[in-house]
């Protein structure tokens, strides 16, 4: 896929390139508004990574322009304000996601990954790792062919895991996305439920599905390899 | 050449002053926690500690100046348009707390409705609504109870919420340790901690500060007399004015 980060803080937008590089992606890169929107016209970028303060044209009126010629160019706000009201002058502007500053490279890139999905592919109902499904509609869960009985935040923890399998998560990615909490709730709730779901998911099979990413959180692997 | 007075910048002023520090910090910050992500797998194994260290004390600076900025935006009332149901975001946050109750060995229990509209934008409520019982969780005993009791009075909602143990025992006082062992490889110093205590007094003071802004009372201590030391608070949140958003 084709990316244009547009952000003028050159330490930054340096770090976005080479992870969303490292992921296979091809990026561009624009240190200024008038320079990311000509490129945002001129090339079929299929997604747009847009910082709000930028110098000269500010990526507010970058993102209005790019709705008025490309409404269906998926574009992500990089900003550090945090108020509902900007939240919502950004989306009701046309952003399609909306990422607070400092955030995690691992949240943009899981949020870059479900953008470029969104634009390119019908949402899949099953999502499959290996000899592991997980069944978004029956909410269902089978593991060579042996069904597997989750509670609902055990099934949420999966199916974050194995819509992102691959990839590392951190635990405070896990505890916004599964717990909706954007704080540390002093307990170790997310290592607690990745215990309850190995126990589910992977004592009794081969190979180990859910591996700790050390100094990170967790990973689902595809190849069942150690991470 | 001349400068004219009237092109002299608006000085910031108070707490707009910590706001442009802290929107500064934050383009540094987010170069800083990414470079730290991207090199974690890339370093030797030997220095990959450090790196994780490293990364772990950059997300609790993060972790800092998202309560700062909250405290800070807990004051604007927000746009006139935003205001939600409480009774959904209440049984919303109980769902998403329950787990971390249930891990606690804290039971949660939540009993009553309302229709109450009240004048807090959904995001604010959530957080306010999420801090103010997850230190209430945090403050029980393994094997406590945390009763939430919504109902409505003529001048709006009314929850009314019970623990076995209160907010003092925990962030006015030493605390003991806590039911679950605290992420002590994440978090040295951990829930027991005076940090800890003091994130939780900021919560506090945050959650308290969103409510009060929009009308609401919010009143800690002991709120009923039918039990031995119960303790907890109580909040009474105005309905909003004219029509729902």
């Amino acid at each position: 896929m084709r990316i244009l980060i547009v952000e003028d803080d050159a330490a930054l937008s340096s770090f976005l390139r080479k992870g969303l590089e490292a992921e296979h992606h091809t990026v561009d890169v624009a240190n200024e508004g008038k320079q990311g929107r000509a490129m945002a016209m001129e090339v079929d970028y299929d997604l747009v990574v847009l910082d709000l303060n930028l110098p000269g044209v500010d990526g507010l009126s970058v993102l209005k322009s790019l709705r008025q010629r490309k409404a269906n160019l998926p574009v992500m706000i990089l900003t550090a304000r945090s108020r509902v009201e900007d939240r919502v002058q950004c989306l009701d502007s046309g952003a399609d996601d909306y990422l607070v500053k400092p955030f995690s490279f691992l949240e943009l890139s899981a949020r870059a990954r479900a953008l470029l999905r969104r634009s390119h592919l019908p949402s899949e109902s099953i999502l499959t790792v290996r000899d592991l499904c997980l069944d978004r509609v029956e909410r269902r869960v089978e593991r060579a062919g042996r069904q597997i009985e989750l509670t609902t935040k055990e099934f949420a923890l999966l199916e974050y895991l194995m819509r992102n399998a691959g990839r590392r998560l951190t635990r405070a990615m896990i505890i916004e996305h599964v717990w909706n909490l954007t704080f540390d709730s002093t307990t170790n709730v997310v290592d607690v439920y990745i215990n309850y779901l190995r126990r589910k998911v992977d004592d009794g099979f081969s190979p180990s599905l859910i591996h700790t990413v050390r100094g990170v959180g967790y990973q689902i692997c595809p190849e069942g390899a150690s991470a | 050449m001349s400068t004219s007075p009237h092109s002299f910048p608006k000085l910031p002023r108070g707490p707009d002053v910590l706001g442009e520090l802290l929107h500064s910090l934050c383009q540094p910050l987010t170069s800083l926690r990414c470079s730290l992500e991207l090199s974690i797998e890339e370093v030797a194994e030997q220095q990959q500690e450090s790196v994780a260290v490293a990364l772990q004390q950059t997300e609790r600076v993060i972790g800092m100046i998202q309560l700062m900025r909250e405290y800070l935006d807990a004051e604007q009332p927000g746009p006139e348009a935003f205001s939600s149901a409480l009774a959904p975001v209440m049984r919303s946050v109980i769902e998403d707390l329950s787990s971390i109750a249930a891990v606690r060995g804290v039971r949660l229990r939540l009993v009553g409705t309302c229709t109450a509209t009240v004048p807090v934008p959904e995001p604010r409520l959530r957080l306010a609504l999420q801090y103010l019982i997850a230190s209430m969780i945090e403050a029980q005993a393994v094997g406590g109870k945390v009763t939430l009791l919504l109902g409505e009075g003529p001048a709006g909602a009314v929850l009314r919420v019970e623990g076995e143990r209160g907010f003092r025992e925990v962030d006015f006082q030493n605390q003991e340790p806590s039911a679950m062992s605290p992420r002590t490889k994440r978090d040295p110093e951990g829930a027991t901690s005076a940090s800890g205590s003091t994130l939780r007094r900021v919560r506090l003071a945050i959650a308290s500060r969103v409510l009060e802004t929009a009308g609401a009372s919010l009143v800690f201590g002991d709120v009923s007399r039918t039990r031995v030391d119960p303790a907890g608070f109580v909040l009474r949140i105005p309905r909003r004015v004219g029509p729902p958003a």
